[in-house]
């Protein structure tokens, strides 16, 4: 039973990717039909805050596939070896190309085009690789055996425009959601035709599965078609209302209202097709790892699941409502006038005061120099224990006794530092 | 099964993502440490000198940060794209390990670092405090975990093998390995000490350049203090660390210090190996100092070699060696850095002595540096082994034809030479903008932002 749990922690972390990052991934998308820099720029700033969190739900799946069901993922990963790294090297991209579009200034239209096309790239390639593993993978001691093209199926094509739609779909929903004006306004617009194509999408698929997927699929155990039924019939439920939320106060109904469907159409294919996650025969059973290893990973990843999940809602909560640019914090206590040339002018008076070389006769100067070097040997080779052989507590004692020195100094100089203002705002200014 | 081609690719591409990704976080969990203080500093005292030391930082942070997330993303996945099998068997313990490092350190470090980069003026400030903290502990989580499952790979404990699978039989001996008690205090002052480098660096590079002072000369003071503090100990800890290596990987000690025949006294600074014949064609070493260091005060005992190990489990001795030396002696040369650093302070001379400081500047990616060398010597050094002793490497690999192997091999490396580059523009010209200056006009208080110096 136990590694039922383990499929369900993977479903789970998949469906909060699917869900999290798929709206992230859309207004990725949606960005390249955007014509203004300033919206662009605006998606962009709406991402940066969560991208992180989004993107940690595929790892997660990725590692509780390992432990749990390791089976699975040394089939999987190296079966769709060439879209993975694909979906990786744009992931890789997009994150950066949204850091730096943050980071800088302006709007850098390189960046957006970045930020946009590999959204794209990744998201066909999370479909191709959802359509190779349901077309199944060949496989045997639970390690793949087949070859390099073998996930290129035209099922997996469907899959990838299927997927596309789908992250449009939460993209524009999470946009209705977070902007207001012009990119509100077409946000709102957008909607239904995104839901016509998801369900197009899902009719297609639906009926695909039965040709793509070479095992049988059962609809003839009665809770098994119940369940598929009773999932559809959610899918179609919350789309409906999605059609309906799109364009109209509130506006977040869209978005939790795709968020059903999503939730809906991931349960329906899993009522489709368990216990076999990749077909023909891979099942979950088959694939699990030992019992000691799941049950670690349920209470650890388990046990940590509320935590992780209440300081997600606190960040989302942060940055709930609409989206605006923060306020340009002042800083209340702030009463410093550093400009550039008194800070140049400050320098020069400590600079002039010190001697250029240490000062003495320079016998003087050479001796303390050889000396010094002589004592950095000695502290680096106690350091080292070289003295070990000779009494096991010469090393602790002499690296306790460096580093307290070293304490004691640091104190001590800060204190005069701080002492002689040159620490200060203020001081560096006149 | 799989071609030695697919083997020798593998590792290539499994040694250049992990490298890359590693010097990321090299950098970030120290300075998410030093944000953390200088925020609470700020809080507590009111001077906006820490503030301004936050907000600067936060900047290369932010960049870095996102980085070694997505690099970080590549390598929970590499595990099984190119190396399928070892996946497999390892899968029920290291999928476990780092199933804990997602779930305690990543989730913690990706839920507040939004708060903690767009939290302003959003949250309160003692909020943003706890923000800055949590992704602390969530570095040194992470640091944590990790360290365990590699650990586990060079000295496997607590475990049964059933079908060539590997099962825990005891979680605790798995997680707390007797490697993992050497090499996480090493690799933990590693970070903290190349985070101290790049800090120190930038601030010598100010005062080098007399600007923005006193944030350069507060930023400088921490980083030497702290690095005067760790050096001698992670010197200790190293050295603690190679012994215990050498006692338990024998031929990676072997390779590293490359002698081939056990008889040397001498410690080698540079050889040129010959892996056919088993001998070095050319090196070039200290007399004596080989012993020395091996604690023999006397200079007489000998270095082990590396034919003292079967043909069939050595290592490279080039990998070995020279990763070493690129760690050691860049170690020994922030050692002698912070040395100098401490008595220039005595003297009251730090931050005006100006060759000390243009050889700071330089010293900026010493830390990154020598960890890249530190983890090319434990990795290289455990081969031909995945997992030592149990796991070859060429038992590891996936069935992947070489034409896929080669086609991503040259994609990542393309990619991290193109975000390696972007990094460094992005460090210099955020560096060159320098700290935002906090300005006040006669009773309104605004900061403006970017004041360029030229």
């Amino acid at each position: 039973m136990l590694e039922y749990a383990s499929y369900a922690l993977v479903l789970l972390a998949l469906g909060a990717y699917v869900l999290l990052d798929g709206y992230d991934l859309g207004v990725g998308i949606l960005s390249l039909f955007d014509r203004s820099d300033r919206r662009r720029k605006e998606y962009n700033e709406l991402i940066a805050t969560a991208w992180d969190a989004n993107e940690s739900w595929i790892v997660l799946a990725g590692v509780a596939l390992w432990a749990g069901l390791p089976g699975v993922y040394a089939t999987v990963l190296p079966g769709a070896y060439l879209p993975l790294v694909v979906m990786l090297l744009a992931i890789v991209l997009r994150g950066t190309a949204i850091e730096l579009q943050s980071a800088a200034p302006g709007y850098r239209r390189g960046w957006g085009l970045v930020f946009g096309l590999a959204s794209l790239v990744a998201t066909v390639c999370q479909g191709l690789v959802a359509g190779a593993v349901l077309s199944g993978l060949r496989h045997s001691g639970q390690t793949f055996t087949g070859g390099t093209w073998d996930w290129l199926t035209p099922y997996g094509v469907l899959c990838a425009l299927g997927l596309v739609a789908v992250y449009l779909l939460a993209g524009a929903a999470w946009l209705q959601d977070k902007t207001t004006g012009s990119a509100h306004a077409w946000a709102g617009r957008l909607g239904r035709p995104l839901i016509l194509a998801v369900g197009a999408a899902g009719l297609v698929l639906g009926f695909g599965l039965r040709f793509a997927d070479p095992q049988p699929l059962r609809f003839d155990q009665p809770l098994r078609a119940a369940l598929f039924g009773l999932a559809v019939a959610v899918a179609v439920v919350c789309a409906g209302i999605a059609w309906y939320g799109f364009g109209r106060r509130p506006d977040w109904r869209p978005f939790a209202a795709v968020a059903g469907t999503e939730a809906a159409g991931l349960l329906a294919l899993v009522a489709a097709t368990a216990p076999v996650v990749v077909p023909p025969d891979l099942t979950v059973h088959a694939a699990a790892g030992p019992h000691g290893s799941q049950l670690f990973l349920l209470i650890g990843v388990g046990g940590c699941m509320p935590v992780v999940l209440a300081y997600n809602v606190y960040a989302w909560w942060v940055f709930r409502g609409k989206f605006s640019r923060p306020a340009d914090v002042s800083v209340a206590d702030v009463s410093v006038a550093d400009g550039p040339a008194g800070t140049a002018a400050a320098v020069e008076r400590p600079a002039a005061v010190a001697p250029a070389a240490g000062g003495g006769p320079w016998a003087v100067v050479v001796a303390r120099r050889v000396l010094l070097t002589l004592l950095a040997v000695a502290v680096a080779a106690v350091s080292q224990d070289v003295f070990g052989g000779v009494r096991v507590w010469i090393g602790p004692a002499g690296v306790a006794l460096f580093a307290v020195t070293a304490l004691a100094v640091w104190i001590r100089s800060e204190r005069r530092s701080a002492a002689a203002g040159e620490f200060d705002l203020r001081a560096a200014d006149q | 099964m799989a071609s030695p081609a697919v083997v020798e690719i593998s590792r290539w591409q499994f040694a250049v993502t992990a490298v890359f990704h590693m010097s990321f976080p090299a950098l970030t969990v120290g300075l998410s440490l030093f944000l953390a203080v200088t925020y609470t500093l700020h809080l507590r005292t009111g001077n906006p000198l820490y503030l301004q030391i936050f907000r600067f930082w936060k900047k290369i942070f932010a960049v870095g940060f996102g980085l070694g997330v997505v690099a970080g993303t590549v390598m929970t996945f590499e595990f099984g794209l190119n190396w399928g099998r070892y996946a497999h068997a390892v899968g029920p313990i290291l999928g476990v390990t780092i199933g804990m490092e997602v779930i305690t350190a990543f989730f913690l470090e990706a839920g507040f670092i939004g708060i903690m980069l767009y939290g302003d003026g959003r949250v309160r400030p003692r909020t943003m405090a706890l923000a800055c903290w949590m992704l602390v502990v969530g570095t040194l989580l992470s640091t944590t975990w990790i360290l365990s499952a590699n650990s586990w790979m060079q000295d496997p404990a607590g475990f049964t093998e059933v079908d060539g699978q590997f099962r825990a039989s005891n979680w605790w001996h798995v997680l707390f390995n007797p490697a993992f008690a050497y090499r996480y205090p090493h690799i933990l002052l590693a970070v903290l000490i190349s985070a101290a480098w790049f800090i120190g660096g930038i601030a010598a590079w100010y005062l080098v350049k007399r600007r923005a002072l006193p944030f350069a000369r507060r930023t400088l003071s921490i980083a030497l203090g702290v690095l005067a503090i760790l050096m001698p100990v992670q010197l200790y800890v190293g050295d603690a660390t190679a012994g215990f290596m050498g006692a338990h990987q024998p031929a990676k000690l072997e390779a590293f210090e490359g002698n081939w025949k056990t008889d040397n006294n001498g410690y080698n600074l540079f050889v040129v190996p010959d892996t056919d014949k088993g001998e070095n064609r050319f090196q070039v070493g200290i007399p004596h100092l080989g012993a020395v260091i091996g604690k023999d005060l006397s200079g007489q005992a000998h270095v082990p070699g590396l034919l003292q190990t079967p043909e069939d489990e050595r290592p490279n001795m080039w990998a070995a060696f020279y990763g070493f030396r690129a760690m050691y002696f860049t170690a020994l040369a922030m050692f002698a850095m912070a040395f100098a650093g401490l008595v220039l302070r005595l003297r009251g001379r730090l931050y005006t002595a100006r060759r000390f400081l243009r050889l700071m500047v330089w010293m900026t990616p010493a830390g990154v540096l020598a960890i890249s060398g530190g983890w090319i010597t434990a990795e290289a050094g455990r081969q031909p082994w995945v997992v030592y002793g149990l796991i070859r490497t060429s038992d590891a690999v996936s069935h992947l034809s070489l034409g896929a192997a080669i086609a991503s091999l040259t994609g990542f490396v393309a990619l991290y030479a193109l975000l390696l580059g972007l990094w460094i523009r992005y460090i210099v010209r955020t560096v060159r903008t320098g700290p935002e200056h906090l300005v006040t006009d006669a009773g309104t208080t605004a900061h403006s932002t970017e004041i360029s110096h030229a």
